[in-house]
């Protein structure tokens, strides 16, 4: 009958216990879990960098693929229809923005495109 | 006319007012990313150390403990330092005890290869550096300092299953509610109910002569 008044006994006891352990923690642990605490909080602060990249990315990622077309579209005046066609497609894919991974080198897509035209036209 | 007059000096007097105060009361979104991050700080530093020695309970490994406690701050931080402020305990004790579960998961596995290699922690050969005494553990002095007492229940507690003793340490070290310990152990408050109940007759059946 008297379990409740009991278990609570128990239960104020190992608390009591266990602040004790707490309020006797070393000053080596101490150290190191607001070391810990810090670099946790870091990552707050990166992560707070990190969003305010990526909320300038889609606008950076579409100035990139405009680059990219310009260059494209300037460095073969005399191109087809066809060709232009596919330029544009190719375009398209660069302003999607999804992956902005394929923007991300932007010599190497410009080297490419323009070697591919080359290439068409060479064999056409 | 002169009521239309009246009209448009009240609209734009309310507006200016209007706009006066919404700019003063909403703070920027960089002393905004401030204040959270004081009350994270502030919510870390009040919850760190008993974390620790839950988790120091629960595994018994000193430096696991500290990485536990380590990564449940990093994922607090990361994943739900938005959520409202009185979500973070259970959040944080959530993450914990899931680091804790998966700790003793591994040990099992671990374990289990070390008797498919024919090798049991029984029949290990003596190993010096396991047998010599962690550098981390309590002094002799502080042994004394917090008592038998203190071991003896720890040793009681780890014994207990996983969710009673993550139902009883919730409840009694960390005084969350119910349905707090619910949100923190991902069970029904029933379940709570049932596994504290549990572990405090458990408890009492052990420790009954240490109590009195």
């Amino acid at each position: 009958m008297n379990q409740p008044h009991e278990d609570d006994v128990l239960a104020q006891q190992a608390k009591a216990l266990f602040d004790d352990s707490v309020d006797r923690l070393d000053g080596a642990s101490l150290s190191r879990l607001n070391r810990d605490r810090h670099a946790a909080l870091a990552e707050l602060q990166s992560s707070r960098l990190r969003g305010r990249w990526s909320m300038w990315a889609p606008v950076t990622g579409v100035a990139a693929a405009a680059l990219v077309a310009v260059i494209v579209l300037r460095s073969s005046p005399d191109i087809g229809l066809e060709t232009q066609t596919e330029t544009v497609a190719d375009f398209e894919i660069l302003m999607e923005g999804e992956d902005l991974e394929l923007i991300e080198d932007l010599e190497f897509y410009s080297w490419l495109a323009s070697s591919e035209l080359g290439t068409s036209s060479d064999v056409g | 006319m002169s009521r239309m007059k009246s009209y448009r000096a009240t609209a734009a007097g309310v507006g200016n007012g209007v706009f006066a105060v919404s700019c003063a009361s909403e703070p920027s979104p960089g002393a905004m990313a401030l204040s959270n991050e004081r009350k994270l700080n502030a919510f870390l530093a009040d919850v760190e150390r008993r974390a620790l020695r839950i988790a120091q309970i629960g595994i018994r490994d000193r430096d696991e403990a500290f990485d536990l406690v380590q990564d449940a701050m990093i994922k607090l931080v990361r994943k739900y330092s938005a959520r409202p402020e009185k979500e973070w305990t259970p959040l944080f004790y959530r993450i914990l005890q899931n680091g804790v579960r998966d700790w003793h998961r591994r040990q099992k596995v671990k374990n289990r290869v070390m008797v498919w290699m024919g090798r049991s922690s029984d029949d290990d050969e003596y190993d010096v550096v396991a047998q010599a005494p962690d550098p981390g553990e309590r002094t002799p002095e502080q042994h004394l300092q917090t008592g038998e007492t203190m071991d003896r229940l720890e040793v009681a507690i780890h014994a207990l299953p996983t969710r009673q003793r993550e139902a009883f340490m919730l409840r009694t070290f960390e005084g969350l509610d119910v349905a707090g310990c619910a949100t923190a152990m991902g069970c029904s408050e029933g379940s709570v109910k049932t596994h504290y109940s549990r572990a405090v007759h458990t408890l009492r059946d052990k420790l009954g002569e240490y109590w009195q």
